[in-house]
């Protein structure tokens, strides 16, 4: 069974159709890339899948339960319980060091637990930093402590807007580093990117143009970097 | 780690790692509490303050001596007994009586008094030179002074005379040989004054009336009557006008009879009061007893008033000088609201002091009333003070808000519910409150105690009541002013994180 399925969606603003009768299905455990052009409807399935906004038409069925009708709240509780985020701009609360950061995530998730927030930074390689602020830190260090923050819950599901929008290539390879190891481990990542060699990464690549599914790629290459 | 730890370290960091924006709010609420605890300190404060000021227009309270027993120190004390202690700002004795002054022919009304209690009751009294401390030292109108030509350091005689018999004395052993004067009231009220002289053996030895104003050729002629004048002569004082009737002649007893000129009894009976007078000093019995003192003046008295007419010295002075302890008055300063000096007078008067007490309305009013508007005054600008403060900090926090976007948007997205995103709002509201209720508590007593000294010229005492009061009034306002930006922070919608806005 998929662990996502987006079944004939469409999102109507007015008279735009910004998703336009899409269906698309992620395994558990793969690794998918959503690609296309500015307007193509990226960012609305990427709101649809966080749980942050709902079809005009169509099911979003998460591990099976069609949560396409739920409201707000029941989607806020979906979202804390079952999807990491990971976004373009980091998005750190400013006043808190990276530690606290990642502890937010398990604030509202369950129960704070410093030890394993540690651990979880240790992970992405930023032990040492844990006590700097958001302004500390580099941009690639940011986004590190994000990824940490996103995969402190074991999220069932991984959604990253543009992870390395804002990256210099170094610290691209890094964050695409850490996902292969959360793929390695068994997390299903959807990734938007309009970065064709963030996209090369996945398993599999979607382009959407004019809020429809244009092609499905797979990449050949996958698993053999 | 507990959540409620994170939920505290979350909310701290926020105030303490973000200040310019929580600063301004904090700031904004110190002083509103500030402004609260110091006008709330001044408000309870302001009886007391103003009852002291008021204090400054002299006495509030007249005790006088009641029908049967004279009013004594001893029993003023009792009085004052019924008022509390702390209450009463002065209790002043004051016996009047008219002391002569020879060497200028003259006499003036004195007043023995406490000075230590004048300066709290008249504090209104100005003094040029300083108020007696010793004994035999007076205070001097500025009115008699000025006539006088006295100064300070001045030394005046005064003198009491007494009317009593010392017994086995005869009023011939003094007064023989001197020309003694007396007077007294004639027709229409019109003075006349007899001057006599006494022989060795207390008879009148020469009389001579001044009737000049008396009625002419009526009531002045108890002045050329030679006839009516030697009734006096070779005759012991006192007289007595003799009153005919039915039965004849009647004189008074025990003294020597006088017919009146005849057409003019009121006259008669005139001059005959005036040669007792001379001789006794009243028209009772008795024989005058001089008692002469040196006083050195320390002080002149200005204020303005009656008084400036008086000399003033201490009570044991004229105690000694007129061998008499009883007093006349007493003024009472105290410090209490009308409703409070009521039941006070009403107690002392109900007593079984036989003494009688009296509210000096026209301050006790005025007190009540100055201080009710004084009161409304602090009260208002408290209410304005704090909804100016709500004003700011709803502002203010709706800045924050605006300015947080991005981060409630993220903690949403991170699954943050409503209710979370409210409570932490509320929480930082509620330790912005605390905090600047703290600050203002502290910062108000200061605020209180620089107006109390500036405007009221004495201190205040701190109510430690109004330390929680001020950071609970502090925290409801701070939680009260943040409702409406929470709403505003609860409807943020989570997406505004993705994509880079």
């Amino acid at each position: 069974m998929a662990l996502l399925e987006l079944r004939n969606i469409s999102k109507i603003y007015g008279e735009l159709k910004a998703l336009d009768n899409v269906s698309i299905q992620v395994e558990k455990g793969e690794w998918v890339a959503i690609m296309g052009p500015s307007g193509s409807g990226k960012s609305t399935m990427m709101n649809i899948i966080g749980c942050m906004d709902k079809p005009s038409l169509g099911e979003v069925l998460l591990d099976g339960t069609d949560i396409s009708k739920e409201p707000q709240k029941v989607l806020t509780d979906i979202r804390r319980e079952k999807i990491g985020l990971i976004f373009q701009q980091f998005h750190m609360v400013t006043y808190l060091t990276a530690v606290e950061n990642v502890m937010v995530s398990q604030y509202y998730h369950s129960m704070p637990d410093e030890e394993e927030a540690l651990e979880a930074l240790e992970r992405v390689g930023l032990r040492e930093r844990a006590k700097h602020l958001p302004g500390q830190l580099s941009g690639g260090e940011q986004q590190r402590v994000c990824v940490a923050r996103a995969l402190i819950n074991h999220p069932e599901l991984i959604l990253a807007d543009e992870p390395t929008g804002n990256l210099d290539e170094a610290n691209e390879n890094i964050v695409l580093d850490l996902f292969r190891q959360l793929h390695d481990e068994g997390t299903t990542l959807i990734v938007v990117t309009h970065d064709p060699e963030v996209a090369e990464a996945a398993q599999r690549t979607i382009v959407l143009e004019h809020g429809r599914v244009a092609r499905e790629i797979l990449n050949e290459n996958f698993g053999k970097q | 780690m507990t959540k409620r730890k994170m939920f505290f370290r979350m909310i701290t960091a926020s105030l303490l790692r973000r200040r310019s924006r929580m600063l301004i709010a904090l700031l904004s609420i110190a002083v509103g509490a500030t402004i609260l605890s110091g006008l709330v300190t001044i408000y309870y404060d302001v009886p007391r303050q103003m009852g002291a000021q008021f204090r400054s227009y002299g006495a509030n309270m007249i005790l006088l001596p009641g029908e049967e027993k004279p009013l004594t120190m001893e029993r003023l004390q009792e009085a004052l007994k019924n008022i509390p202690e702390e209450e009463v700002v002065g209790a002043t004795p004051y016996r009047y009586v008219r002391l002569d002054m020879p060497s200028r022919q003259q006499s003036f009304i004195s007043a023995g008094t406490d000075f230590e209690e004048v300066q709290k009751t008249s504090p209104y009294f100005s003094v040029e030179g300083e108020y007696p401390e010793n004994t035999r030292e007076i205070l001097v109108g500025k009115e008699i002074a000025e006539t006088l030509g006295l100064k300070e350091r001045s030394s005046v005689e005064l003198s009491y005379k007494t009317t009593a018999f010392p017994a086995g004395t005869d009023p011939g052993d003094i007064q023989a040989g001197k020309v003694l004067s007396g007077s007294a009231e004639g027709f229409n009220k019109v003075l006349l004054s007899a001057d006599i002289v006494l022989d060795e053996e207390g008879k009148i030895d020469s009389i001579a009336v001044d009737a000049a104003y008396q009625t002419p050729g009526v009531g002045s002629q108890v002045g050329t009557d030679q006839a009516f004048l030697d009734q006096f002569i070779g005759k012991k004082p006192p007289f007595s006008l003799n009153t005919p009737d039915s039965e004849g002649t009647q004189q008074e007893e025990n003294t020597e009879g006088v017919d009146a000129v005849s057409g003019a009894t009121i006259s008669s009976q005139a001059v005959v009061d005036a040669v007792n007078s001379a001789v006794f000093g009243s028209s009772e019995g008795g024989v005058i007893v001089e008692n002469t003192e040196h006083f050195t003046v320390s002080g002149i008295l200005s204020t303005g008033g009656e008084e400036e007419a008086y000399i003033y010295m201490s009570l044991k002075d004229l105690q000694r000088l007129t061998a008499d302890e009883t007093l006349d008055v007493a003024e009472l300063s105290v410090s209490a609201g009308a409703d409070e000096l009521d039941n006070y007078s009403r107690a002392i008067t109900d007593s079984e002091l036989d003494i009688s007490s009296r509210l000096v309305k026209r301050v006790t009013r005025s007190e009540a009333s100055v201080l009710g508007k004084l009161q409304a005054l602090v009260f208002l600008v408290t209410a304005v003070v704090l909804l100016l403060t709500m004003i700011c900090v709803c502002t203010t926090m709706l800045a924050v808000v605006s300015e947080r976007r991005r981060e409630i948007g993220l903690r949403k997205a991170l699954g943050a519910s409503d209710s979370s995103i409210r409570k932490e709002f509320l929480g930082e509201g509620l330790l912005l409150g605390g905090l600047g209720g703290v600050l203002g508590a502290i910062l108000g007593f200061v605020f209180a105690q620089v107006v109390s000294i500036n405007v009221f010229g004495s201190s205040i005492t701190f109510q430690p009541l109004l330390l929680p009061a001020t950071i609970l009034v502090s925290m409801a306002i701070a939680a009260a002013s943040c409702q409406f930006p929470i709403k505003r922070a609860v409807a943020i919608d989570p997406a505004i994180v993705l994509k880079g806005e």
